[in-house]
């Protein structure tokens, strides 16, 4: 794996800013690699030995995914909604999982570690380099039940639901009632008040020439 | 896993951990010890100390006694000059310090361990001198029977860096100390800074190879630092000429002499003045006029330091400024009062 302030300058970029959300990432990242024993998780032979579950949608979450090269889209990078700055990592290859979590006690001890600097986010990112890893995280030995239709690779299965016909990938239905139905059908949703619409320009694609309005 | 019982059904149990008397103003210790088999005459002591009801214990596969507990945490604060009785007395552990020398506090791991939940280490200050024997901290593990896993991990907080906690003979410098001014220099007034100086170093343990007298002139400066150097001086102190009127040409004649690095200024009251310069490693230390006046100055506190071979830069003699007001108390009972003691 690259050298620390390597990974956290390019994934500082790719994120847009450096933050201590970014450091911890970085850090939690490198971390949790070592923990299950990948050296070079962007590898093309590691790629796909790798799963991480992150815990939170943070700038954290972003550097981890940077520095271990999973994906949504590929699978690799599963979003967990707990709100609670953890992530786990799982060798796929040896089921070996750690979950690493974030202390709440690090942020405390930032004045402390770091108590020449008087801004926040400078004073955090500086502590959060400075802290050990045994200070800034705690490690779990997990076991993590991976199912088929949530690995990496082809759809593994489809369904249609049974009230709107869309189809369903990868076993999320749900079974209301002896009905298959889809999530936003189940009433399991984050929108509301739907209803079908057309657009301006809705027949435009690529292949066109002429530039769409703004 | 504990296990409560009546106090009057415990004959032929095994205490399980030291039982505490306080006695106030004459006895605090355990009256019971840990694996004491209670026995009938014991029952009414036990009463008398508040002990209706005992613990056994059945420790589970990933629990911890507290007297384990102690026992690794102690082992993991331990740092040179170290030394620890690992007989935990009421669940704690004392550590001493192994030689004469400077106390060093590794304050953020310190913090760092304190935050780990069920454990706790209390230490005295950083940079406190201390003799041979003298108490320098104590652990203990809060409760009775905790999970492993968190004492592991003070633990590794606490040896980060070898030990949170360490004593560092002093080293016995060979000093030359230079007396700058024109008033002394000339007779027109008897010095008496040179006293003062002599016996701060003797006091830790350095010897005095040379007192050289210079007036207000640079060069002359420079030359009494040079042949304090050529003479193998490791440590040299210069007092007068610290401040800021047009004749205080100390730091000049210092830097003059070839620094490699100068700091000067210091957040400490008395000795604002206060100078720390380095010529190849050899330190140069700077002392202002209140060293005259002042029993205690921050002369006091970076001294030590200094002889403990720490090297002091601007941040050390920044993080000075908190607790380092002096009180100028009508008796001074330095080193116990809170001057030097923020950082």
């Amino acid at each position: 794996m690259a050298p620390f302030d390597l990974l956290l300058k390019k994934s500082a970029a790719a994120h847009g800013h450096l933050c201590p959300g970014q450091v911890v990432g970085v850090r939690m990242a490198m971390l949790g690699c070592r923990l299950i024993r990948l050296s070079h998780p962007t590898r093309r032979d590691q790629i796909k030995k790798l799963l991480v579950y992150v815990e939170m949608d943070r700038c954290t979450a972003d550097a981890m995914a940077h520095v271990t090269g999973v994906k949504l889209g590929r699978r690799s990078l599963k979003f967990m909604d707990y709100g609670i700055m953890a992530a786990t990592f799982v060798n796929l290859e040896t089921d070996r999982a750690f979950r690493i979590i974030s202390t709440e006690e690090s942020r405390d001890l930032c004045d402390i570690y770091a108590p020449e600097l008087e801004e926040k986010s400078e004073k955090q990112i500086l502590a959060y380099k400075r802290m050990p890893d045994s200070v800034l995280f705690r490690v779990q030995k997990v076991q993590v039940r991976v199912r088929d239709v949530d690995l990496p690779g082809p759809t593994r299965l489809k369904v249609f639901c049974t009230r709107c016909g869309q189809v369903v990938r990868d076993g999320r239905q749900i079974e209301k009632h002896g009905q298959t139905l889809c999530k936003p059908c189940a009433g399991n949703c984050y929108f509301s008040h739907t209803k079908e619409v057309t657009w301006p320009d809705m027949n435009w694609s690529p292949t066109i020439k002429e530039d769409l309005p703004c | 896993m504990l296990k409560k019982i009546s106090v009057t059904d415990a004959v032929g149990k095994v205490l399980s951990h030291d039982i505490t008397e306080i006695r106030p103003g004459e006895f605090k210790g355990p009256a019971f010890r840990k694996g004491h088999t209670v026995c009938d005459q014991d029952i009414c002591h036990l009463q008398k100390l508040g002990k209706n009801h005992l613990y056994l214990i059945d420790l589970e596969k990933d629990e911890i006694h507290e007297n384990q507990a102690a026992a690794i945490l102690a082992k993991s604060l331990a740092g040179p000059g170290i030394t620890w009785d690992n007989d935990p007395k009421e669940g704690k552990i004392c550590l001493y310090a192994k030689t004469d020398g400077l106390l060093r506090v590794d304050a953020p791991a310190l913090a760092a361990f304190n935050m780990v939940d069920e454990v706790m280490c209390a230490s005295l200050h950083s940079h406190t001198l201390v003799k041979k024997g003298r108490q320098v901290a104590a652990t203990r593990a809060i409760p009775l029977v905790m999970k492993r896993a968190p004492v592991e991990r003070a633990a590794a907080i606490a040896g980060q860096n070898g030990g949170i906690l360490s004593v560092h003979p002093l080293e016995a410098k060979k000093t030359g100390i230079v007396i700058t001014g024109n008033e002394v220099f000339s007779g027109l007034i008897k010095d008496k800074f040179a006293p003062i100086l002599r016996k701060k170093i003797l006091d830790l343990g350095s010897a005095v190879s040379g007192i050289t007298f210079a007036p207000d002139d640079e060069s002359l400066i420079q030359k009494a630092i040079d042949t304090h150097l050529s003479d193998g001086c490791d440590l040299i102190l210069l007092s007068g000429g610290m401040s800021v009127d047009p004749d205080d040409v100390t730091r000049k004649g210092i830097l003059k002499a070839g620094v490699t690095e100068m700091h000067y200024g210091a957040a400490a009251l008395p000795g604002a003045m206060f100078m720390v310069a380095y010529i190849n490693g050899t330190p140069l230390i700077g002392v202002p006029a209140c060293g005259l006046h002042h029993r205690v100055t921050v002369l006091d506190l970076v001294l030590p330091r200094v002889l403990a071979g720490e090297h002091i830069g601007k941040k050390e003699l920044a993080f000075l400024g908190h607790g380092g007001l002096c009180m100028d108390c009508p008796e001074c009972v330095h080193p116990h009062c809170p001057f030097g003691k923020g950082m």
